[in-house]
């Protein structure tokens, strides 16, 4: 539970942090930004391609049922510019996500925020995603 | 007596002050890179108007998308606005086509948040953008553009030296988004836009662009806006592919492998 706060406390760190919102149509012919979709879940899959990363989470919600969610990273040259390499994401990493939902309502969204059980935090987004609010 | 002594110290600072950026200015031009012509040497792979230049460690800097601002536009002609505003009809074609992954064109390439790479030859300097793989082969020996210039995405570029300063003129462009803007609206030039672009170093691995719109059909007169560029010695070009997983194209998701599997 302590753990769970502090990732929380540490997700509310990142959304002050984030970057304001940058809507780009490509991002927004894709995603719904006023849905966002906040998820903790194991790592089953990492796509680490063009023309943006993709990743998968197996999610448990309270009944004890498994949806893989999908989310949208940054195109891997972008990341790589950033610093970011694709050692970041591993199978098997517990880590909360923050995005949002797909247009066509199916379980992908776009994952511009990922925290992981250590607190570390990456924006794996791209440069023209929406990024999470500050606010709330 | 006192004046003209005044006078003269204050010639020979004058003097002295001339002769400072004088000497500065041969030093600035020692400390850029040089061809064997003499010219700057623009060659490397650069940071171009789509990063913020927040250079971080190992060689990093911060892709941000970067479109054109009203605040350098010039007055609208008549009927100007509405050539040029297009109200988003939800048809990605239309609103944004590299949404089905068609190409970004000249200029919103050139502000596209991916590397350049610049290749300097004598009479050619070649643009490789990141982004979807184009490219702009650009003669520098003077001559002027054809007479019958196609419309195309990338347009028909020609570029002179005006001193330090490497000019690219570019005609020939398909009536497309001029950058990636689609609040509401998407800016669409005219097939007569004619964008000059002036490359200068302002230091050795910076480099001021200028780039002017002048797009006669929609404005009164041509504007400019100035971008940066930051070169990155460790950099090399990525492939950029928009169709290998694209996997929400224009909203519509293709299940993974790993979503398809029952739990």
């Amino acid at each position: 539970m302590r753990t769970k706060l502090g990732l929380l406390a540490a997700a509310f760190g990142l959304l002050a942090a984030a970057i304001p919102a940058l809507a780009h149509h490509a991002f927004a012919a894709e995603y719904d930004g006023t849905k966002p979709v906040k998820v903790k879940g194991v790592v089953t899959k990492v796509e680490w391609m063009n023309p943006h990363i993709w990743f998968y989470l197996d999610v448990k919600d309270d009944s004890g049922k498994v949806t893989t969610w999908g989310f949208s990273g940054g195109p891997p040259g972008m990341l790589a510019r950033r610093g970011i390499n694709k050692d970041v994401l591993k199978t098997g990493d517990v880590i909360l996500v923050e995005g949002f939902r797909a247009k066509d309502g199916s379980n992908n969204a776009s994952g511009g925020n990922v925290t992981f059980a250590d607190g570390r935090k990456v924006f794996a987004g791209a440069a023209e995603d929406q990024v999470p609010a500050t606010k709330e | 007596m006192k004046w003209s002594l005044t006078s003269l110290a204050g010639a020979f600072t004058l003097f002295t002050l001339a002769g400072m950026p004088a000497g500065a200015q041969t030093t600035a031009r020692k400390a850029v890179p040089r061809a064997a012509d003499g010219k700057p040497d623009f060659s490397g792979v650069w940071a171009g108007p789509g990063f913020t230049h927040r250079v971080g460690p190992n060689d990093t800097d911060t892709p941000s998308v970067t479109n054109f601002d009203p605040k350098n536009w010039a007055p609208f002609k008549p009927g100007g606005e509405a050539l040029f505003l297009h109200k988003l009809t939800g048809d990605e074609r239309h609103d944004d086509p590299t949404a089905y992954c068609l190409p970004d064109g000249f200029p919103r390439e050139a502000l596209s948040p991916y590397a350049t790479q610049i290749l300097q030859q004598p009479g050619t300097v070649t643009f490789l953008y990141e982004y979807m793989h184009f490219f702009r082969v650009v003669p520098t020996d003077g001559r002027p553009h054809p007479k019958d210039v196609d419309l195309t995405f990338m347009g028909d570029a020609v570029g002179r030296w005006d001193g330090d300063t490497l000019v690219v003129d570019t005609i020939g462009l398909r009536p497309w988004p001029i950058d990636a803007f689609t609040t509401g609206f998407v800016r669409y030039h005219s097939d007569a836009l004619h964008v000059i672009e002036r490359f200068q170093y302002t230091d050795p691995t910076t480099v001021a662009l200028e780039m002017t719109i002048d797009d006669p059909k929609i404005f009164t007169k041509p504007w400019s806006q100035n971008f940066q560029m930051k070169l990155h010695p460790t950099w090399k070009l990525f492939e950029q592919i928009c169709e290998e997983n694209n996997r929400c194209q224009v909203g519509h998701c293709e299940p993974s492998d790993v979503q398809k599997t029952p739990k």
